[in-house]
């Protein structure tokens, strides 16, 4: 296997599915001349030509409501947001229209879209440095995606473009340039709505989304040298949630926490502590702690932003607690 | 035009272009981070649209450049602290350079997302109505904003509630690396007013006494209980869409092309022709926006980082 990073990952499986599948088109802001803000789809264009790949004016609402247009109608558009945020700026068109389309027509039609949102805090402030997934969760009809790492990168984003229903697929801005091992498998797809074990342990069960899971995974190793067994699970698909793997891993260690980069308040750890209650609260030994923003838009300074988003510190001290 | 307010807006577009030129390098050093996108070409247009407010009028601008504040009279060190993320600015480093605000000058803040403005301009004009006030609001955005859903509901609420705002749209001829023309189906943004029965006017924002003029009647107009007008004002951005852009996107001749009409040597000329200007105040504005600038940043940098729990205050009232 080589290694190669999470945005070349994004990229690979852009590349190999659009090859693979000619109904499959892309689109958005700065996307095909200028290889989009984050230079994640440069070489597209001049290889798939300007009716596959092109440029739209900032008209969030007509552009992502045109891709379930032309999802219903036999396209398999994959659009891209420039930042996760803009996913309010069309929520009519994601959550009423991408999200409910099949289920208010009886299921007459199919949504095989892919909308591309960069999130998470990079310095950028309270409109371009969010994880909005768990606002999305809330929202029937949408599959959820957060990759951690390039190998998830690539084979999530090759699953959502062969999904048949609509996905919003996060990828993590301090993640483009993360680096790992990827197969060049052009058939190599990662399974919406299969968790991960990460690392696996009997201590204590620690849940992390996203950017979370390098730190989370740090914050392990730590603990390890110290004698706990952490078992770190990425869930990688919010919907379809993988349920089992939680239940499973609480059964074993009996602790567990949430490790988020969402707001705290019906955050994702919120739906986790209540899946728990409903399923495995018998096996909890400790009440379950989250780690996640403290209800406050991210800000904009260094300072105010490290103080909100969740550390590998932060991560570490919660588990301590809990094994304490 | 007189004398003295010509050489306000030439000392605020001096101002303007120097105190770009200073974030341009504190970013490029590493010394404040954030996301900066660079006025350099349109602070003319800015500084003559803004000298026309009133010191009562409200104003939302869009992300481009610094001139805004400068035009409006925020004091710099307030901007620079915004910038730098530090204490003493207007946001208590929750928005950055981004979302300068200042209540005393009616300087509403920013949307981050593009179009945000429009609704909030729109209300702004709403309680001026409501209020029997006989304010104006002015509205900058750029020509890709135009294609936002919110511009064309806005306009049409204005109009038909006939709101005293001023839309003021800077086509700068780029939204990122796309051409107007080809987000854009009509030659001209101005043309639109039509479709909201308002007047649409195009001038030429290169030339700070058509700006300033078309722009006063506009808000005369607003301030009178006629209703919204719609300015496109034709500019280009000199530098990049942010600092650091690789402009892969458009030619170096088109540029260069561009500089030989930066409207700041231009307007020196012209006022140097009329006698408002010479050599001897020419270099005192620059003298003058130098040392005001190194004051800033030198307050700037003394100024503490906020307390990290401070990211927990201000999200209720
Ligand atoms: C709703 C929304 N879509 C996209 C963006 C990202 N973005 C920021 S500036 C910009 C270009 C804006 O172009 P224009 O309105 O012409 O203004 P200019 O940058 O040329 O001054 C884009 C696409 C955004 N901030 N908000």
């Amino acid at each position: 296997m080589r290694t190669i990073t999470y945005a070349q990952g994004i990229k690979e499986a852009l590349v190999e599915e659009m090859r693979r599948d000619p109904t499959v088109i892309l689109y958005g802001e700065d996307v095909a001349n200028f290889g989009g803000i984050f230079r994640i789809t440069s070489g597209l264009k001049e290889e798939f030509g300007e009716e596959r790949v092109f440029d739209t004016p900032i008209s969030e609402n007509a552009f992502v409501g045109a891709g379930v247009g032309a999802a219903l109608t036999g396209l398999r558009p994959v659009v891209e947001l420039q930042f996760a945020d803009f996913l309010f700026t069309a929520g009519d068109e994601i959550v009423l229209k991408a999200g409910m389309w099949r289920y208010a027509h009886g299921g007459a039609y199919r949504v095989p879209l892919v909308v591309r949102c960069p999130s998470g805090a990079a310095g950028v402030g309270p409109e371009h440095g969010q994880c909005p997934e768990a606002f999305f969760m809330h929202a029937p009809g949408l599959k959820i995606v957060s990759p951690s790492n390039p190998a998830d990168a690539k084979g999530l984003l090759k699953a959502a473009i062969r999904d048949d229903n609509p996905v919003l697929y996060f990828e993590h801005k301090l993640l483009y340039a993360a680096k790992g091992e990827v197969p060049e498998d052009a058939d190599y797809l990662v399974p919406l709505g299969k968790a991960a074990v990460v690392r696996p342990g009997d201590a204590l069960t620690l849940v992390a989304i996203s950017a979370m899971v390098p730190k989370a995974l740090a914050a392990a190793d730590r603990l390890a040298k110290e004698g706990h067994h952490i078992e770190v699970i990425d869930p990688r698909s919010l919907c379809p949630f993988d349920r089992p793997a939680i239940v499973e891993s609480v059964k074993k260690t009996g602790k567990i926490v949430v490790a988020e980069e969402s707001y705290r308040t019906l955050g994702v750890g919120a739906e986790i502590g209540a899946l728990l209650m409903e399923e495995a609260l018998e096996y909890l030994d400790r009440p379950l702690r989250r780690v996640a923003i403290p209800d406050v838009p991210v800000p904009t300074a260094a300072v105010l932003e490290k103080f909100v988003i969740p550390s590998e510190e932060k991560i570490y001290q919660t588990c301590r607690e809990l094994l304490s | 035009m007189d004398r003295n307010l010509k050489l306000q807006i030439y000392r605020n577009m001096i101002l303007s272009r120097r105190l770009e030129e200073r974030i341009a390098e504190l970013i490029k050093a590493g010394q404040v981070g954030g996301f900066m996108h660079p006025g350099v070409g349109q602070e003319t247009l800015q500084c003559a649209a803004i000298a026309a407010l009133r010191r009562d009028d409200y104003m939302l601008y869009a992300h481009r450049g610094v001139a805004y504040w400068v035009a409006r009279g925020i004091p710099l060190e307030k901007v620079l602290c915004d910038l730098a993320g530090r204490e003493g600015g207007t946001n208590r480093g929750k928005g950055g350079v981004m979302r300068v605000v200042y209540p005393e000058l009616g300087v509403l803040g920013e949307s981050g997302t593009l179009g945000g403005c429009f609704p909030i301009a729109s209300g702004a004009g709403l309680s001026i109505k409501v209020k029997g006030g006989d304010q104006a609001v002015l509205c900058f955005f750029g020509d890709g904003t135009s294609n936002r859903g919110t511009f064309h509901e806005s306009m049409n609420f204005c109009a038909v509630r006939k709101l005293p705002v001023v839309f003021l749209c800077e086509n700068n001829g780029w939204a990122v690396s796309m051409p107007t023309e080809r987000s854009t189906a009509v030659k001209d943004i101005a043309d639109r007013a039509k479709g909201y029965a308002v007047p649409g006017k195009v001038v030429d924002g290169n030339d700070p006494e058509q700006v300033f003029a078309t722009v006063s009647e506009a808000l005369q107009r607003a301030r009178t209980g006629a209703g919204p007008s719609l300015v496109e004002a034709k500019t280009y951005r000199l530098w990049g869409h942010w600092i650091g852009d690789p402009e892969s996107y458009r030619s170096r001749e088109e540029v260069e092309k561009q500089w030989r009409r930066d409207p700041i040597p231009i307007y020196e000329a012209k006022l140097a022709q009329e006698g408002v200007l010479n050599d001897s105040l020419r270099s005192e504005a620059d003298a003058d926006a130098r040392t005001k600038i190194d004051r800033a940043i030198e307050f700037m940098q003394k100024q503490p980082f906020p307390k990290p729990e401070s990211a927990l205050e201000d999200v209720f009232a």
